[in-house]
């Protein structure tokens, strides 16, 4: 072996002035798995889109193979050999898995020789554990764990000599898991670089050779698998506990004050969730992608078509299969996706804090101009917002702003009791990340239930006070705030039945 | 820290909306380029012009300003604007020997359910509104075939000329043009219903994930906008005494051109009744200069849809973000 493959070195890149990756270095030799671990923020997907062509790093260098490489884009790095399976897939369901293959591929050629294609597809496929498969098959008709696997095959076809997989296994079951690890074992005995990003720590450990570590940008560790342990990952991906934000209410002993949730169920996304969350009390779902904890949400926002189960709050059933039906019982949802299903981003501040009360406004079916300006300024100022910004488009502030206004939209309504969140700080900075949780503790104050997901460890200790951790489709265990955060780590990573 | 979205600073935000914008800038030199040419145009400063120009105005303004509420709610256009029109004419022609009174409100509730019919499956099982309206203008036109045996319909009886009266001169069509624009402003910027019209426009996910009443809000704008179809089919008739099966001709066409002019986004969220108006006699005035100075019909339409080419282009392809 004459050196590594992969030389990253001294890597960084900032984000509007916030550095996201600090000087990170790290190697990776031919026939290697190497794991890049950090939880949310720590600077792994940086790494992985500069190393996939897909954002130019503000200094360092990545070599390749003895060259310096410059990845200007996602083509230049596949031509150099570098493929990326996404956590979002990007095969195409309506296409066959041969079709899918050639998808993309810059040396295919202009005219298809299709039967040298289709024994070429067979012998990746076979090469994947694939021997079911025909190159001829939908891949509308796969599984979702056969479908990574298509998508590594792909990578393989185009001539990969550096595969790099980002949460590959996010979504899938523990058997879709295995195959697509075996699947992994060969693309490295082959002589290519693997690069594993992963939150699921006992399957880094068991798959790959080598695990930096990367936490707040910086690399922490890198180190052989085999002297690591979970713990030891954990301590290294944590650093210090954070402190959290004390509650000085008692939680409201009026049950009919609660939410209650019984069997909620989402096919193929939630097994079953039972809580009764009381009023003035923060409730924290601790889950990585995939353990079910956003769908909880979404299911008592309406948004889950398909979910069953009883909710009950102020002693009323929930119409939860509706979003109008769950607005109309009194339960407000923002989403993690801001920009898509949240805000209106054209809109002035002003009529985005308005926007879903507008029929509180005024008589009958009449918008009061005057109480609609009354409102929206006082919102503002609740939610901390610059009064002056009110007539600009929401798209104009900062990523803190505009979730203030977002998370601002559903305060100060006698008719909202619930309050449920989806990654509440998602693209927020320090500042105003601390004064959206803020907010979060004054409406629980003021006696809403809140409920919130998320994945960063941090806010799931400073907000909490009861934290639920989930895996699987289902809850691991539940803890009073304040926690032990490797505790909560641990059992979102691996769950309970591990060591 | 993906999302990490930078603010432009305030600044620039205010001198940019200080600007005056682009369709404000593409009107004024319009105005500049077709001002002396109207003016200089034979017979074109006359009253009676004037009213010409109005009156052409009137019909495809009724059904433009129905079709504004349908864009804004983001439900793009309709296909079947002129089938729906000739259907309500012809009901109203063979029910006049009931009288004038029972005729148009047959006439109004055909146009109202027809079309709202379809708004129900746009807001409600979201439909794709294009692929939808043309269905629906196919089965609409169809029916009024079968309705009329392909032979025209005349008025089952008299009482109608009262709808061809023109007071001061001006068709009552005018009048009630000039009524529903208002009406459609005010529903717009007063209203629940309007207000949560701009949101579902602008992002339909959004307003559903806030608990919104999407549905709700599809159906009374695609309700009204049967209302003003209705009324365009009457006046039709009234006008025409007898209604064939390509009485309404292009109002389709027309009338989508009419709002687009206007400045109305075609994606939804942003427009008013009251620009659909202005692009309505914007259309009119041209028309009317091409044919004084004596321009064949072919080249009239030729410029309207160079017009809307061109407000398309300036105002609607600016690339949202």
């Amino acid at each position: 072996m004459s050196g590594p493959l992969v030389v990253v070195d001294a890597l960084a890149r900032s984000f509007a002035g916030v550095p996201a990756v600090r000087e990170v270095s790290f190697t990776v030799g031919a026939g290697e798995i190497h794991a890049l671990c950090g939880h949310n923020g720590a600077g792994k997907s940086t790494v992985v889109r500069m190393l996939s062509g897909q954002l130019a790093p503000d200094a360092g260098r990545i070599v390749l193979d003895g060259e310096a490489a410059d990845l200007r884009s996602r083509q230049v790095a596949q031509r150099l050999g570098v493929a990326l399976v996404d956590q979002e897939l990007s095969v195409v369901p309506a296409l066959t898995v041969l079709e899918n293959m050639t998808l993309g591929d810059i040396d295919a050629p202009l005219v298809t020789r299709r039967r040298a294609a289709v024994r070429r597809c067979r012998e990746l496929l076979d090469e994947m554990g694939l021997d079911r498969l025909r190159p001829g098959q939908l891949v509308a008709t796969l599984s979702m764990g056969e479908r990574q696997l298509v998508e590594i095959a792909k990578a393989l076809s185009q001539r990969a000599r550096v595969v790099i997989l980002d949460e590959p296994t996010a979504t899938l079951s523990e058997a879709e898991s295995r195959r697509v690890f075996a699947a992994v074992r060969r693309v490295a005995a082959r002589g290519c670089a693997v690069i594993f990003v992963s939150h699921r720590l006992p399957e880094v450990l068991e798959l790959c050779d080598t695990v930096t570590v990367l936490r707040d940008g910086r690399r922490v560790v890198t180190a052989p698998a085999a002297d690591l342990t979970v713990d030891r990952l954990i301590v290294h991906m944590l650093g210090e506990t954070p402190h959290r934000l004390e509650t000085s209410r008692r939680p409201d002993p009026d049950l009919t004050h609660a939410l209650r949730i019984e069997h909620l169920r989402v096919p193929g996304r939630l097994a079953d969730f039972t809580l009764t969350a009381r009023a003035g009390r923060i409730y924290a779902l601790a889950g990585q992608l995939g353990s079910g904890a956003s769908d909880v949400l979404r299911a008592l926002a309406g948004l889950h078509a398909r979910a069953t189960g009883s909710v009950q709050l102020r002693d009323r059933a929930v119409a939860f299969r509706s979003p109008v039906g769950a607005a109309r019982a009194g339960i407000a949802f923002v989403s993690n996706d801001r920009k898509g299903e949240g805000l209106f981003l054209d809109k002035p501040v002003a009529g985005n804090l308005v926007a879903t009360r507008l029929d509180r406004l005024g008589r009958g079916p009449l918008v009061a101009a005057g109480r609609e300006r009354r409102t929206a300024r006082s919102l503002a100022e609740l939610a901390g917002l610059p009064p002056d910004r009110l007539a600009d488009p929401v798209l104009t502030l900062s990523g803190g702003n505009q979730q203030k206004v977002f998370v601002g939209r559903s305060l100060g309504r006698p008719d909202v009791h619930v309050l449920l969140l989806d990654e509440p700080t998602r693209g927020v900075d320090i500042g105003g990340r601390a004064a959206i949780h803020r907010l979060l503790r004054d409406a629980a104050e003021a006696g809403l239930v809140v409920v919130f997901a998320s994945t960063e460890l941090e806010e799931l200790l400073e907000l909490g006070d009861v934290i639920l951790t989930m895996r699987d489709g289902r809850v691991v265990d539940t803890y009073p705030g304040g926690a032990d955060g490797a505790v909560l780590m641990r059992d979102m990573t691996e769950g309970k039945d591990a060591a | 820290m993906m999302s990490l979205l930078t603010a432009p600073p305030a600044a620039a935000v205010r001198a940019r909306r200080a600007r005056p914008g682009r369709l404000a800038v593409a009107l004024a030199v319009l105005v500049v380029v077709l001002l002396p040419v109207a003016v200089t145009t034979e017979r074109f400063l006359t009253l009676g012009n004037a009213r010409a120009i109005l009156a052409s105005a009137a019909l495809v303004g009724i059904t433009a300003i129905g079709a504004t509420l349908v864009m804004i709610a983001g439900s793009a256009v309709s296909m079947a604007a002129s089938q729906t029109a000739t259907v309500v004419a012809m009901v109203f022609l063979a029910t006049l020997d009931r009288g004038l009174t029972v005729a148009t409100l047959l006439a109004l509730l055909t146009g109202v359910v027809v079309t709202a019919v379809q708004g129900l499956a746009v807001g409600y099982w979201e439909a794709n509104p294009i692929v939808l309206t043309i269905a629906a203008g196919f089965a609409i036109g169809g029916g009024a075939i079968w309705f009329s045996g392909g032979t025209p319909v005349s008025a089952a009886a008299g009482g109608y000329e009262i709808l061809n009266a023109t007071p001061l001169g001006l068709p009552l069509a005018v009048y009630v043009l000039l009524v529903l624009a208002v009406l459609a402003e005010w529903i717009l910027r007063r209203t629940t219903a309007g207000r949560q019209l701009y949101l579902v426009g602008e992002n339909r996910a959004a307003a559903r994930a806030a608990g919104l009443p999407v549905g709700r809000v599809t159906v009374v704008a695609w309700a009204f906008f049967g209302l003003c179809l209705a009324v365009t089919g009457v006046f039709l008739a009234s006008f025409n005494t007898s209604a064939t099966t390509n009485l309404a001709g292009t109002l389709t066409l027309d009338a989508i051109a009419a709002v687009l002019v206007g400045g109305t986004a075609i994606a939804g969220g942003k427009g008013s009744a009251l620009r659909t108006l202005g692009g309505a006699l914007l259309i009119s005035v041209i028309s009317d200069v091409l044919l004084l100075r004596g321009y064949e019909t072919g080249v009239q339409i030729l410029v309207k849809g160079l017009l809307v080419l061109a407000v398309v282009v300036l105002v609607h392809l600016r690339g949202r973000r």
